[in-house]
């Protein structure tokens, strides 16, 4: 299939999109509002992050499957995993912010 | 192209008609919370993060409806499902510049922060767009909603022998009715517990027609199979067609659209500030946009592909030239049984009136801001005490909501030519949107941006916007990423990276020369001639907007006629509006959260984490905002006196339904009791007997 209707979209959306996250990341720590000295905040970036390698996953996964690359019932099991993955880190963050 | 009517049974009709009773009254119920404007619009701050969650569900998925996004599965695949897929890059700007600012600041409505941060000039303009852009998109919705009827509708019905054709409009006349008449009544409060019921059922009603679909077809696996390779892909191909390209659609929907819905969606942020806590506003967004959306997606957009799928096996029982925005209910009918059929309708026309009422409710707290209380203080109308003031206005925002529902039935005129609703939804989209997203985003995120460069946006911007609409192929065309431009419907999608790059070309250019305006601008407040100087660029202002407005003269004068207004609208803007960048940037900046937080509490804010503590209201005398704990629940919560609480129900499942905000007083003696006031009990919902939760807040 053409490299336009595949891969380009995405790299383009990942490309901007990602630039534009960072910069919010960087923009809101600059000014204060986004304090990685508290510990709520900490979770938060934790989150934010999460957010954005689950989209991109996401997306990775099902051009893979529409390219036949892999199985189309791989996609909602990684998925899942990465839903696993973050109620477990987000739960021991919540530990520690109350330790 | 295929075109239906009369789908459907009266088993069906029975369900739907039943279905709409159910949800009036259950709206309706809610109404009896509603005691003031603050209820009848924010619900009063008070509600659980999971709460909004699903009541922001039912918004979410009726206006980016069943509709719209079946038709563009059915025409171009899983794709379809792209917009819903693209709004996590904004979010750190949402979660930590945008939601702590409006929550803090106390604003009512997004043009009352543009008066607070720039200029009551900057607020009327941006109230004006704002009016147009919600106006629009409440006709977007009575259209959509017109179309996902109409199929089921005979063509034409007779009385006493007179005949009369079902028209898209009469149709759309009609609902407009129903749908104004809980909101009217209801309030916001209504509006959430409403769209909270909706939102689970909407959930379920789009995964029984994935469920009834893929059984029809005979598996996952045959349905999987059957569909084009590039219909599995989840993106569009990068530049075409016209109609739906990846490219024109990033620009509209995961750069405009997402700055639009988290930034100036009044209905969405007024969603955010019914939260209890700012920290709740970012969980909802959170779970929002990470779990809730892609599910959605899935409800929303799951009809096209399955309606493609039979139309590659079976094109006598779905033709490939169905309408596409036909093929969610043409699809529903197909696959569900009479009665399941209706419930599916329901739950689709329901979605989109929440849509469609959230957005009334938020264009009536609109009004209410910024054009109601702004014109009496204008008046200079007598003052009348808190509770009839409050009455009064409860009357006129239950009378905007009627006139914002007529309105939008006008707008739908704008938008009934469009092929899709798609493509209505993205042009307006692009359209609409990109002066106050820049205006809102540069005015948070940049403490440098003044009213002189936000008005020149709106006015600048537009300029060089409509001269972008009225020549494309000259000024779009340079953006379009190897779009092919459709002499019908220009550049639907591409046009808002156009409008975007002028408008922040504007802010931007006016921003770093405010030095040199203010510069002039002296030396003309110093000539004897000043005041001429003045009204000649006033004029001179006027009528070269009015060229471009009015399309008179060529059009490199018309080029020339945008230059001039982004050059004398700063000026004119510097010499008439007084600004102070300390005071109008103050706690309104994502660099002064702490200012607004201080400013918000009314004191330094207390940020030591303490505990929940459970306790028992005993009512006492008094009346104001202060409650009382005992010294060791104080000392729990790690409160002091004048740090701020929040006291709730007990019971989680009511979401913050029954609670209140107040303030620390001075400590008691007896453990586990709080000391309230009968108003508080009553604004409280609270029941004597049952125990109630408190949490230090700030």
């Amino acid at each position: 299939m053409d490299f336009t209707h595949t891969w380009l979209p995405f790299i383009y959306l990942y490309g901007f999109g990602g630039v534009l996250f960072i910069l919010g990341v960087i923009i809101t720590l600059k000014a204060g509002s986004f304090n990685l000295k508290r510990k709520a905040h900490k979770k938060w970036m934790w989150v934010l992050l999460f957010g954005f390698v689950w989209y991109m996953m996401m997306h990775a996964l099902l051009i893979w499957a529409a390219l036949e690359m892999i199985s189309v019932y791989t996609v909602p099991i990684v998925l899942l995993g990465l839903v696993v993955v973050f109620v477990v880190v987000t739960l021991m963050l919540r530990k520690m912010e109350r330790a | 192209m295929q075109t239906f009517h009369s789908i459907g049974t009266s088993t069906d009709w029975i369900v739907m008609v039943v279905y709409f009773i159910v949800i009036m009254l259950f709206g309706s119920n809610f109404g009896r919370y509603t005691k003031n404007t603050s209820d009848f619009f924010f619900g009063g701050r008070r509600f659980s993060w999971w709460l909004i969650t699903m009541s922001i569900v039912a918004t979410g998925v009726g206006s980016h409806s069943f509709v719209k996004y079946s038709a563009k599965g059915f025409e171009h695949g899983i794709s379809s499902t792209m917009t819903y897929l693209n709004d996590w890059f904004f979010i750190p700007f949402f979660m930590f510049g945008w939601l702590p600012i409006i929550v803090y600041s106390k604003i009512r409505s997004i043009p009352e922060y543009f008066e607070k941060r720039f200029s009551p000039s900057a607020r009327f303009l941006a109230t004006i767009l704002l009016l147009l852009y919600m106006i629009g998109y409440i006709g977007i919705g009575f259209l959509t909603l017109g179309k996902a009827v109409i199929p089921m509708l005979p063509e034409a019905f007779t009385i006493l022998g007179m005949t009369f054709p079902i028209t898209l409009m009469g149709a759309i006349i009609i609902i407009a009715i129903i749908t104004g008449v809980y909101i009217t009544f209801g309030g916001q409060t209504a509006v959430i517990f409403t769209d909270l019921l909706q939102g689970f059922i909407l959930l379920f009603a789009g995964f029984l027609l994935f469920f009834f679909g893929i059984t029809y077809l005979g598996g996952f696996d045959l349905f999987w199979n059957l569909l084009p390779a590039e219909w599995k892909l989840p993106l569009a191909d990068f530049n075409q067609p016209a109609n739906f390209n990846f490219v024109g659609i990033f620009w509209q929907d995961a750069i405009a659209g997402s700055i639009g819905f988290l930034f100036m969606n009044q209905g969405l942020i007024m969603r955010f500030m019914a939260c209890k806590n700012v920290n709740e506003g970012r969980k909802a967004a959170a779970i929002n946009i990470l779990f809730v959306l892609p599910i959605s997606a899935i409800v929303v957009g799951n009809a096209g592909w399955i309606g493609k799928a039979i139309s590659v096996v079976s094109p006598d029982i779905v033709s490939p030239s169905v309408s596409p925005d036909q093929i969610f209910v043409v699809v529903a009918n197909i696959i569900a049984s009479p009665g399941m059929f209706g419930f599916i309708m329901a739950a689709l026309t329901a979605a989109l009136m929440s849509t469609v009422d959230t957005l009334i409710n938020a264009t009536a707290a609109i009004y209410i801001n910024d054009v109601y209380r702004p014109v009496r203080k204008f008046l200079k109308k007598k003052a009348v005490s808190n509770t009839e003031n409050d009455r009064r206005e409860l009357g006129v925002a239950r009378y905007a909501s009627v006139g914002v529902t007529a309105l939008g039935v006008l707008a739908v005129l704008a938008f009934k030519n469009f092929p899709t609703v798609y493509e209505a939804h993205g042009y307006f989209h692009s359209t609409l949107t990109p002066p106050l997203v820049v205006g809102i985003f540069l005015g948070v995120f940049w403490k440098r941006f003044t009213p002189s460069a936000v008005i020149t946006t709106f006015v600048g911007g537009v300029a060089l916007m409509i001269l972008g609409a009225r020549s494309p192929g000259i000024f779009i065309a340079p953006f379009d990423h190897g779009i092919e431009m459709n002499p019908d419907h220009p550049y639907s999608y591409i046009r808002a990276l156009y409008n975007t790059l002028v408008c922040t070309g504007a802010a931007v250019l006016v921003t770093i020369t405010t030095k040199w305006q203010r510069q002039l601008i002296s030396t003309i407040r110093n000539n004897q001639n000043g005041k001429t100087i003045i009204n000649a660029i006033v004029i001179i202002t006027i009528s070269v907007f009015s060229i471009v407005l009015f399309n008179i003269s060529g059009m490199s004068f018309q080029v020339l006629s945008a230059i001039l207004v982004i050059m004398f609208v700063p000026l004119l803007v510097t010499y008439f509006v007084p600004y102070d960048e300390k005071i109008n940037t103050s706690g309104l900046t994502a660099g002064s959260i702490n200012i607004a937080r201080k400013l918000f509490k009314g004191g330094e804010p207390n940020d030591q984490e303490g505990e929940k503590v459970l306790v028992q209201l005993e009512a006492v005398g008094g009346d104001g905002n202060v409650v009382r704990f005992s010294n060791k629940d104080m000392e729990d919560m790690k409160a002091v006196p004048g740090d701020l609480v929040y006291i709730s129900d007990k019971r989680k499942w009511m979401g913050g339904l029954k609670s209140i905000h107040a303030v620390f007083g001075p400590p008691h003696d007896e453990i586990g009791k709080v000391y309230i006031t009968a108003d508080q009990i009553k604004h409280g919902l609270f029941v004597p007997g049952k125990i109630l939760e408190a949490e230090k807040e700030m």
